[in-house]
């Protein structure tokens, strides 16, 4: 049985659930106890073995139900040949024979008896012998379809059977348009059968290469039908960095001796040092102020900045949002209250429109903001710093910078287009701990990775 | 699998027993839970238990030692939990007091060893006194391994504790030995059955989900809810138990901050019976919604909704 269970557990690797080769091992384990008869135990036995989170269950469901639906029809059709047993040691050198070049001729007179006699049951299972055979479970793409459907024909000795239609056999007694009719069939009978192996193994593969595609595309060129799938990438990326690091942790340093804690901890001991306490830094949650630019220059960024400032005010307790064009506001109640796309749709309404104009922006941000400011606080600005020959707004920059642990700037053009015409990167940059470009998924990936590693 | 007949009737028989054992003590649970527990049993392994607050994780363990008549021994987790609050602690404290008997005793045991090498080596003949287990203060995991005749460990609340406590317990779950330096390797007499619960505040580990069974339990479907009031406030009568049941089930549809639970739903009841009151009203669900939600916002927000929902509920006798 256990072809069975590695089959199932590539299937679901292929639908989102990661399973590792120990949990197979449990997985057999868990088989051997509670068989397959009973479907639902064996869900529910083996749902709890391979999905680990709440999210793999519910694709492991959906796995479950496609892979042994089929599983069962197939199995119950071996099972008709299994009782009689004349046929069913005959069906399975054949197929096997069919390796060799010279069986070729005894294989398609079986498969032609086959079709003639209308054995569906023999003719199943031939097919699924062949299926196995081709490895159909390698199919990753749709496009293989047609390569897969003819290699399984091939295997069953479909040749034999298309001379005999086209006169170019010995045998006499063929009533030909029943025989057309019946392979008509088998055609139909193999090609669902790919396309069900398709949906099981393969049902993935389009997303993660869609996915691999949009996480390297620059955001400004993403375009409107992908703003959906783009949104739950940006979701998916927020969570994970917030699950790693959104914990309070403690950095023991070995080698400094914290000698107060030692002797506070080795009283109940009269006094002699046995436990020796180290000094500890504790790294905090990070404490973020995020600022968005929104106009009209970054009209096409804006969207998926915002869409990122609001899974991670989702997700993280500490963080400010602000939006502006020129003049700025706070989003974070807005985040807070509000689904997504409306909270957006509302913060690119409410500040998004009029012209960039960094000095006021920056002033107000001060502002609002200053009091808050401590040497804990991160602030994230998102801008292209395009400010229209206007006031840069350096020095209120300065004065956040003064008062925070740090300040980041990402800008979402390429580095080339920094500090020509109307931008003032250099001037702002002067106020920033840092100043990265921000194009892609993947820079914003890796931005506030960092950012929340080395948050202390 | 030839050997056994048929495995699946058998585990089957089994898990409804297990059912029907766990409702005795007054856990009512489902198929899935009862697998959990079955499958725990059979391959060795420890369950991870996830689900949203109040739905009964801890209640299983409880359950489970209850049914198998075994200890339970509770560690609960918190930030900053180590190894010497779950595992071990040499108790410094005798070994003190015991060095400061030896040191008078010294010189009756020297009598008669000649020059500083002879002393040495019959000092060496009790070298390991202060280390060994006489001296080992048992904190729970080392409890849970030393029992006689097994035991059911519940690891509470695992998502509160450190990361580096979460490695520290993979030994543990896997082979059900811990290594102490001083003494080496103990071994489980006999191998708990344990229960790790989470709330899911973090992400675990893969290497410990991987290392055990995982089971999810949901908020529990209208007809299971029911059971479950009946079993644990079996006064109060039907009509009752389906309007407030029907009536919590509603309130988990609504966008609140915190969802009522299971055990929410039941101290409701218990409420409901002290008020002597024989189905729900509107003045009544608006008096004893503290109960039932814990935040003002969440209240505040019910508050309109509480005419329709009563309605339904009522309607559902």
């Amino acid at each position: 049985m256990l072809p069975v269970l590695t089959d199932f557990i590539r299937a679901l690797r292929a639908s989102n659930v990661r399973v590792s080769p120990a949990e197979t091992m449990d997985a057999a384990a868990a088989i051997e106890v509670t068989g397959f008869a009973d479907k639902a135990l064996l869900r529910d036995a083996l749902s709890q073995v391979l999905a680990k989170s709440p999210l793999e269950k519910a694709d492991f469901e959906a796995c479950f139900e496609r892979f042994f639906t089929f599983e069962e029809s197939s199995l119950d059709s071996k099972e008709q040949p299994a009782t009689d047993l004349d046929t069913a040691p005959s069906q399975a050198p054949d197929t096997s024979q069919t390796q060799t070049p010279g069986g070729g001729e005894g294989d398609g007179q079986s498969l032609l008896e086959m079709l003639n006699a209308g054995d569906t049951a023999s003719l199943e299972m031939a097919i699924s012998n062949a299926a196995s055979e081709v490895g159909v479970s390698n199919i990753r793409l749709f496009t293989q379809r047609g390569v897969f459907t003819r290699r399984i024909l091939e295997e069953l000795g479909i040749d034999a059977v298309e001379d005999a239609l086209f006169g170019r056999s010995e045998i006499e007694d063929i009533d030909l348009d029943r025989l057309r009719a019946a392979r008509d069939s088998l055609f139909e009978d193999v090609r669902n059968l790919v396309d069900r192996q398709l949906v099981l193994y393969a049902s993935n593969a389009w997303p993660e290469l869609r996915e691999e595609i949009l996480e390297k595309v620059p955001l400004a060129r993403v375009e409107q039908r992908d703003f959906r799938f783009m949104q739950q990438l940006v979701r998916k990326l927020a969570k994970r960095l917030v699950a790693l690091y959104s914990r309070r942790r403690r950095v023991a340093r070995r080698g400094q001796l914290d000698v107060r804690g030692t002797i506070r901890k080795n009283i109940e001991y009269d006094g002699l040092m046995f436990d020796l306490v180290w000094r500890r830094t504790k790294v905090d949650r990070p404490k973020v102020i995020a600022v968005c630019d929104v106009s009209g220059s970054v009209a096409n960024v804006a969207r998926f900045l915002l869409m990122f400032l609001y899974s991670i005010t989702e997700v993280i307790p500490n963080v400010r949002a602000f939006a502006f064009s020129n003049d700025i506001g706070e989003v974070t109640t807005l985040f807070e209250t509000k689904p997504v796309e409306e909270a957006i749709n509302q913060a690119l309404f409410d500040h998004g429109r009029g012209s960039t104009d960094y000095g006021t922006a920056l002033a107000g941000l001060a502002n609002l903001t200053l009091d808050d400011i401590d040497h804990r606080t991160t602030v994230l600005i998102l801008g292209d710093a395009r400010s229209n020959y206007g006031d840069p707004g350096h020095a209120a920059l300065r004065k956040i910078h003064e008062r925070a642990r740090r300040v980041l700037w990402l800008n979402p053009e390429p580095k080339s287009f920094w500090n020509t015409g109307d931008s003032e990167m250099r001037r702002l940059g002067s106020a920033c701990d840092r100043v990265e470009v921000c194009r892609s998924i993947k820079h914003l990936e890796r931005l506030v990775s960092e950012l929340l590693r080395t948050a202390i | 699998m030839s050997a056994q007949p048929s495995p699946a009737n058998s585990a089957r028989d089994a898990i409804v027993a297990l059912q029907t054992r766990f409702e005795k003590t007054g856990y009512i649970s489902n198929d899935s839970i009862a697998t959990a527990v079955y499958l725990s049993q059979q391959l060795d392994k420890p369950v991870l238990v996830e689900g949203p607050p109040g739905v009964g994780k801890t209640e299983l363990a409880r359950a489970t030692a209850e049914i198998l008549e075994k200890d339970l021994i509770r560690l609960q987790c918190y930030e900053g939990l180590d190894e010497g609050k779950a595992l071990y602690e040499w108790q410094y404290g005798k070994q003190l007091l015991y060095t400061q008997v030896l040191k008078e005793k010294l010189g009756d045991l020297m009598q008669g060893a000649e020059g500083l090498k002879a002393s040495i080596d019959r000092l060496h003949e009790f070298d390991d006194t202060f280390f060994n287990e006489e001296f080992l203060e048992p904190r729970p995991l080392l409890k849970a391994l030393w029992s006689d005749g097994g035991s059911v460990l519940l690891i509470d609340e695992i998502d509160k504790s450190d990361q580096e406590f979460e490695a520290f317990l993979l030994e543990i779950l896997q082979d059900y030995q811990v290594s102490i330096p001083e003494i080496g390797t103990i071994a489980a007499k006999h191998r708990p059955i344990v229960f790790l619960t989470s709330n899911n505040t973090r992400e675990l580990g893969d290497a410990l989900k991987r290392r055990c069974i995982h089971l999810y339990i949901p908020f529990p479907d209208a007809k299971l809810e029911q059971r479950i009031v009946e079993s644990r406030a079996p006064e109060v009568d039907a009509a009752l138990r389906t309007q407030l049941v029907t009536f919590v089930q509603a309130l988990r549809e609504l966008d609140l901050k915190k969802v009522p639970a299971v055990s929410e739903t039941i101290d409701w009841a218990r409420a409901l019976l002290l008020l002597h009151s024989n189905s729900l009203d509107a003045a009544l669900v608006r008096e004893t919604l503290n109960l039932l939600l814990k935040f003002q916002d969440d209240i505040d927000a019910v508050n309109s909704e509480i005419p329709t929902l009563v309605r339904t509920a009522q309607k559902s006798v």
